[in-house]
């Protein structure tokens, strides 16, 4: 052993032996050290300079100018006159709040997070336990299938669900009248047409989150599971004992990205039902997206897009509270 | 933060930044008509491809000008010219439907028409409306439409009809008939709820003598005109005789062509889409004027030309304009789009004064009304798409339903 040591250690000092800095060197190896970490240092800079400019001129200054607008009356005019929109303070968040439109997209988007995101997180979760170790068969099929959704332009998703809710000769109203009954007309019922759409939307992200389900399901060390096994936990402990607890951090995740893009859901009512029928799907980014694009109320739209920010703060924060890991 | 929240203030502040910087860049000398020069043209949808034809025509007679013509597709057109407007980059010469021109003479980028070279009795006077604002003429009318009454003759004659209908009443007995006896699922199809809605209403508001907004810019959509013309609307809902439920993107002609839906009002293109998709129903339909309450009144539509308040080529923009708009230009344009002319001279001779089907369509271009141009016109409709709604959902009267509408619309006009 002690050999072995002293013959690895040999050649390292005969290489050290000429490289090695003078007596009195310390110092000036110091500022060197120190030149080359600016050199460094500017490179760095250097190379996020493309992502920096970009940041700045299209995320970071557009945020804090919706800021600004959002206490302004910015209107139509002020398109070719932005210097002469009037600080109005706090009146367009004032007015929001009295708003019977804002607050029933307010209530849709909510009741669209409220059911959609356990209904996404659930399913997403059993497809992806399925695939993980029930399924062996195919495998590859019902991954692609689940995934396809995901990667299909929404234009194309809303053609084929139309095709699929269509109260007269869609594919659900053929099934139902094989059994003798009448479809109900699911996006033209102020009822139906939030489940339906919620339905759609569960089916398109499904698949992102089974992704993520499987690849925290591969992380999970097979000597847990295996311990379980012999300590004669069933399938369903082995569920509630091992894997969700050691998905934990994938599972955050996994909800916290879900609520965010729910929160935000825009594509699905704008072309399927352009918010009908009587306001029933009409959510807070389309409403945003009306005022400030259709009627030109830019201030009054700048101030929906922080109150929908600050909500999206807060549920994310909570998220992150409630589902932290208290396991390490 | 929202997707739609960042395109948006990205939006803006590319409109901002540009803005800014076309501040200076305003106010060059102008150029004269022979002189040797390019115009930038903006032209939509159909008419933006077939416009360079006529550019070519045109630059051959006029060797000294270079058109370019850009075509803008109809669903980026506004954006689009919003963000010029902003920019300070607007075309010469730009086409615009009646719908945008309050907005953009709010914004003061549209150099009023010279009206010693174009004369307002040329046109239709519903065309030259809708390029009016508050008496300032800033459009040139280039072509019109306005929406008559499409109906299936074969399904007429098995329901004992043999005439168009004339009137509501008889226009309404037809629905019924061709709903009992001639078996359709529907009896007329109009919107029952969503994005311009109105547009369907016009018909019967017209006719019934009403209007949203009167010529003196006051709201008057409470009228008892307005009201007899929503009941009429809600009751097709409430018989049955029209679909309560229609999906965004719905194209009539296909119903129209199997026979679920007999009846619609339609503009002068459909005339070439039915010849075109539904050859099997050729000769088993033909167009009327909308039936009468007070008068036989529809909404009248299409695009105006207009040249850029910042342009350094104003005379040559206006001379183009007087070649597309004059009789002769009006007359090719048509036998190249089938675009209706605006010009009233045109139709006198060819092919427009001889056929049925587009004297009909002149006819009622000569009772057509236009909206009253307003920058808030988008919202103004919206209201009125929302009291229609209420009513053929059957939540609401239609005088409740337009009392709410005519206290918004008060509201948005006075600002």
């Amino acid at each position: 052993m002690g050999t072995t040591t002293a013959r690895a250690a040999q050649p390292a000092e005969v290489k050290k032996g000429p490289g090695a800095p003078p007596p009195g060197a310390g110092r000036g190896g110091a500022a060197r050290r120190k030149r080359s970490m600016g050199v460094q240092n500017t490179a760095g800079w250097l190379f996020s300079t493309p992502f920096l400019v970009l940041f700045t001129v299209f995320m970071a200054f557009p945020i804090l100018a919706t800021l600004l607008m959002s206490f302004t009356d910015f209107g139509l005019r002020n398109v070719t006159r932005p210097w002469e929109a009037n600080f109005i303070g706090f009146e367009n968040y004032t007015e929001l709040f009295g708003d019977e439109k804002f607050l029933k997209s307010l209530f849709n988007t909510a009741y669209f997070v409220v059911v959609g995101v356990p209904l996404t997180i659930a399913l997403g979760l059993v497809v992806a336990v399925l695939l993980n170790n029930g399924i062996d068969r195919a495998r590859t099929f019902f991954r692609v299938g689940f995934y396809a959704p995901v990667v299909t332009t929404i234009v194309a998703v809303a053609v084929v669900w139309r095709f699929v809710l269509d109260p007269s000769d869609g594919l659900v109203a053929g099934l139902f009248s094989e059994v003798g009954l009448t479809a109900p007309d699911f996006l033209g019922s102020e009822t139906l047409a939030m489940p339906s759409m919620i339905a759609m939307a569960v089916w398109r992200n499904v698949g992102t989150v089974m992704v993520l389900f499987i690849a925290g399901l591969q992380a999970i060390p097979t000597e847990v599971r295996e311990a379980a096994r012999l300590d004669g936990a069933g399938v369903w402990q082995e569920f509630r004992g091992i894997t969700v607890p050691l998905l934990r951090p994938t599972l955050l995740y996994a909800t916290v990205i879900t609520t965010i893009g729910y929160l935000n859901v825009f594509e699905e009512p704008f072309v399927m039902t352009q918010g009908g029928p009587s306001d029933s799907t009409l959510t807070v980014s389309l409403n945003m997206y009306r005022e400030g694009f259709n009627f030109f109320h830019m201030g009054y739209a700048s101030a929906m897009a922080y109150v929908l920010f600050v909500v999206i703060m807060g549920i994310t924060v909570l998220q992150l509270r409630l589902l932290k890991d208290n396991t390490k | 933060m929202s997707r739609t929240a960042r395109t948006a203030s990205a939006a803006l502040t590319v409109a901002l930044a540009l803005g800014i910087s076309a501040c200076g860049s305003s106010g060059g000398e102008d150029v004269a008509a022979d002189a040797k020069q390019t115009l930038t043209v903006w032209a939509m949808g159909a008419e933006g491809e077939k416009l360079a034809e006529v550019a070519e025509v045109y630059e051959k007679a006029h060797p000294n000008v270079t058109v370019k013509v850009t075509p803008v597709g109809w669903d980026v057109a506004h954006q689009k010219l919003v963000s010029a407007a902003a920019a300070g980059t607007m075309p010469d010469v730009a086409q615009m439907g009646g719908s945008y021109m309050g907005e953009f003479a709010e914004l003061g980028v549209l150099e009023p028409v010279d009206t010693k070279t174009f004369d307002k009795k040329d046109f239709f006077p519903a065309g030259w409306n809708q390029g009016e604002v508050d008496g300032t003429a800033y459009g040139v009318p280039w072509y019109v439409d306005t929406r008559v009454l499409y109906y299936r003759t074969d399904l007429a004659k098995k329901a004992g009809v043999d005439k168009a209908p004339a009137d509501w009443q008889e226009m309404r007995d037809l629905a019924t008939a061709y709903q009992e006896k001639a078996g359709t699922k529907w009896g007329l199809s109009i919107q029952p709820s969503g994005l311009d809605t109105v547009q369907s209403f016009y018909p019967f508001l017209y006719s019934a003598g009403g209007a949203i907004v009167d010529d003196k810019g006051e709201a008057v959509i409470d009228s008892p005109e307005a009201v007899s013309a929503l009941k009429e609307y809600g009751a097709y809902f409430d018989k049955g005789l029209a679909n309560k439920s229609v999906q965004p993107g719905y194209d009539v002609l296909k119903d129209f062509g199997n026979g679920r839906v007999p009846m619609f009002f339609g503009g002068p293109w459909h005339v070439t889409l039915l010849d075109e998709g539904q050859p099997q129903i050729k000769g088993k339909w033909a167009v009327a004027p909308v039936p009468a309450d007070s008068t036989s009144a529809s909404q009248a539509g299409g695009s105006s030309l207009v040249v850029s308040k910042d342009s350094e080529h104003k005379a040559a923009a206006t001379e183009f304009i007087r070649y597309l708009t004059d009789a002769e230009g009006q007359a090719d344009w048509y036998a190249r789009t089938k675009d209706l002319p605006a010009n009233t001279t045109a139709w006198d001779s060819g092919k427009l004064a001889g056929d049925a089907n587009l004297q009909v369509f002149k006819k009622q271009m000569d009772t057509a009304k236009s909206s009253h141009p307003s920058a808030r016109l988008t919202e103004i409709n919206d209201k009125v798409d929302q009291a229609i709604a209420k009513v053929t959902q059957g939540k609401a009267s239609a005088e409740d339903a337009l009392k709410t509408a005519q206290s918004e619309i008060e509201g948005l006009v006075k600002k």
